[in-house]
């Protein structure tokens, strides 16, 4: 396969002990479905201008400068050099300022992944930093000037390799416990837990994010084709929502056909059959538990 | 304040369904953002379509998505015929296999959402499926439509939630076996003690300061300076407005952050 090119050179820094590194993109972003937007007046496509939000006038690249707003409708003109000259000249060196325990390390401010690699001189200080932090199972936390901007990055172990993590900034990040603190607190135990426990067992399996396919672009071609053809579109079904009251029975009842041979809770056959009769889609047998995964490719 | 959902549909397990929202765990609504001035005027840039035909204005009514049938064909689409495209996963997430909390490789998250039940008649439902998932150790694998792809999602029990992460493609993650294959496998022995006691010399606790943005700091800063030499001259001119003691940094900073929330909140019921 082609090389790809170095997003960044540098070094790492770790103690006194510093090395030449290399990272490289780990991820880029395919395209989605695009559409073009269109003038319905006239059928026509449309293309975009920049004008004055007060007179009208279309306003050249030349005439275009940056502001920042203060308060509603002033604006404070800053020139972009100023804003370039904020960022600190670097000395491209990853410096690590600290090791964090794995369990510590909260994945919700992971930004973008970058394969980090050494150069020739440096593998053995590489090879010895990989498996120190696999052994100490620690990630470094690093920071230099990347991409404009003084970013701090996330150094893994991965494989024979590194991987460092651009992660987002402070003010970027909700905290997950913020984001849940109003939710009322409950523990469901016993029964219900157990029924659930089951339903679970019987849908483990395996999953390879590779093989994943996006349906969606074949499912707009096919609403579009049912639309130049006149025909209706379908009507989503309304989705029934389980009720605290029919909590317990729709545990049982998917618990129950799901089951089949294995250790199932006391089920009742009666409600089996009505689980069945009422949900065509969860007919899953514990054969075919997987066959609700993602489509697989193929190959 | 806690942002508005920016998706709402159904969580599934077998035949137990609830409503919930969605909302991205990230946001950069925060972040100090510029807009294009025109240097004339001091005025607001904005962009506006016009007819690629006509060349007249086209007026926000008549914007419409259209999906090309052929050259400068386009067959429009409105939001309601998209919402009918006929796949379950545009509204439900159906949780259909469960694997190991860790066998997910992290390479694969996308971006994280929060999880929530969107009614109390879902909050015990959101819980069995919450806390079966934690109590199995396992994380829910399902999919679902965001942004016009759909996408491989993975439910992961946390707190009182679930934090969601949509996965990249397969074509998105680049293999990683060109990028390591010349690196070694072992490690030099000899090194290894010393690497272990340096390690745990600068062994800390995570905190989010490690992850401040002072370049968003420094551009503050110079907005503040801007924002002070717009003001009026007051008469009380030559007492000691000069020089600012240097504690006050701190406060100005505090300040700031608070009319940059200020304002953000002024433009949000702008928007609205």
């Amino acid at each position: 396969m082609a090389a790809y090119r170095a997003q960044w050179k540098g070094f790492l820094k770790f103690g006194e002990v510093s090395f030449g590194v290399a990272l490289y993109t780990a991820s880029s972003t395919s395209e989605r479905i695009a559409f073009n937007t269109i003038n319905k007046a006239t059928g026509n496509r449309v293309n975009r201008i920049f004008v004055d939000s007060e007179t009208d006038d279309p306003v050249p690249r030349e005439a275009q400068t940056k502001g920042f707003e203060i308060e509603n409708g002033q604006y404070i003109m800053i020139d972009p050099e100023e804003v370039a000259a904020t960022i600190p000249e670097s000395n491209k060196t990853l410096e690590v300022d600290a090791f964090i325990p794995c369990a510590e390390v909260d994945d919700v401010y992971f930004d973008k992944p970058y394969y980090l690699t050494p150069d020739r001189i440096g593998a053995d200080a590489f090879t010895a930093l990989r498996d120190g932090m696999k052994k100490a199972k620690v990630a470094a936390i690093a920071r230099t000037v990347l991409f404009r901007r003084i970013r701090t990055v996330l150094v893994q172990p991965h494989g024979k390799g590194l991987i460092a993590t651009t992660l987002n900034f402070d003010y970027e990040v909700r905290s997950s416990a913020k984001a849940f603190e109003e939710m009322p607190k409950i523990k469901i135990k016993g029964e219900m837990l157990d029924l659930a426990k089951h339903i679970i067992g019987t849908k483990k399996g395996k999953f390879n994010p590779a093989e994943f396919e996006d349906r969606y672009e074949l499912a707009v071609a096919e609403l579009v084709k049912a639309k130049i053809e006149g025909r209706a579109l379908p009507k989503k079904k309304p989705v029934k929502v389980s009720e605290p009251k029919d909590l317990l029975k729709a545990l049982r009842e998917s618990a129950g056909m799901l089951g089949g041979g294995t250790d199932k809770p006391k089920r009742a056959a009666a409600n089996a059959n009505a689980g069945l009769g009422r949900e065509k889609a969860s007919r899953v047998s514990p054969k075919s538990a997987t066959a609700a995964t993602p489509r697989r490719k193929a190959s | 304040m806690a942002p508005r959902p920016y998706w709402k549909g159904y969580l599934k397990l077998s035949l137990v369904t609830c409503p919930v929202a969605m909302t991205p765990a990230t946001s950069e609504s925060e972040k100090v953002r510029f807009h294009t001035l025109n240097k004339e005027t001091g005025n607001r840039v904005i962009s506006q379509y016009v007819d690629s035909i006509t060349g007249k204005r086209v007026k926000e009514e008549n914007e419409a998505k259209g999906y090309a049938r052929g050259e400068n064909d386009y067959v429009i689409l409105t939001d309601d015929d998209l919402d009918a495209v006929a796949l379950d996963t545009v509204k439900t997430i159906d949780i259909g296999t469960f694997v190991p909390a860790e066998s997910i490789e992290w390479v694969y998250l996308e971006k994280p959402h929060y999880l929530m039940p969107d009614d109390p008649v879902g909050q015990e439902a959101f819980a069995v499926i919450r806390d079966a998932m934690a109590a199995d150790k396992v994380v829910g694998v399902s999919k679902l439509v965001v942004g016009r792809r759909e996408r491989a999602v993975v439910l992961e029990p946390r707190g009182e939630g679930i934090v969601l992460w949509t996965l990249r493609f397969g074509n998105e993650v680049r293999p990683e076996e060109s990028y390591f294959e010349d690196i070694d496998e072992k490690s030099d022995p000899e090194l290894a003690p010393l690497v272990q006691q340096l390690i745990k010399q600068k062994t800390k606790t995570w905190s989010p300061t490690m992850v401040s943005d002072p370049i968003q700091e420094s551009l503050l800063a110079i907005i503040e300076q801007k924002r002070k030499a717009l003001r009026p001259k007051r008469a009380t001119k030559g007492k000691k407005d000069e020089t600012p003691p240097a504690s006050n940094v701190v406060n100005i900073m505090d300040a700031l952050r608070k009319s940059v929330e200020a304002n953000l909140k002024s433009r949000r019921e702008q928007r609205r």
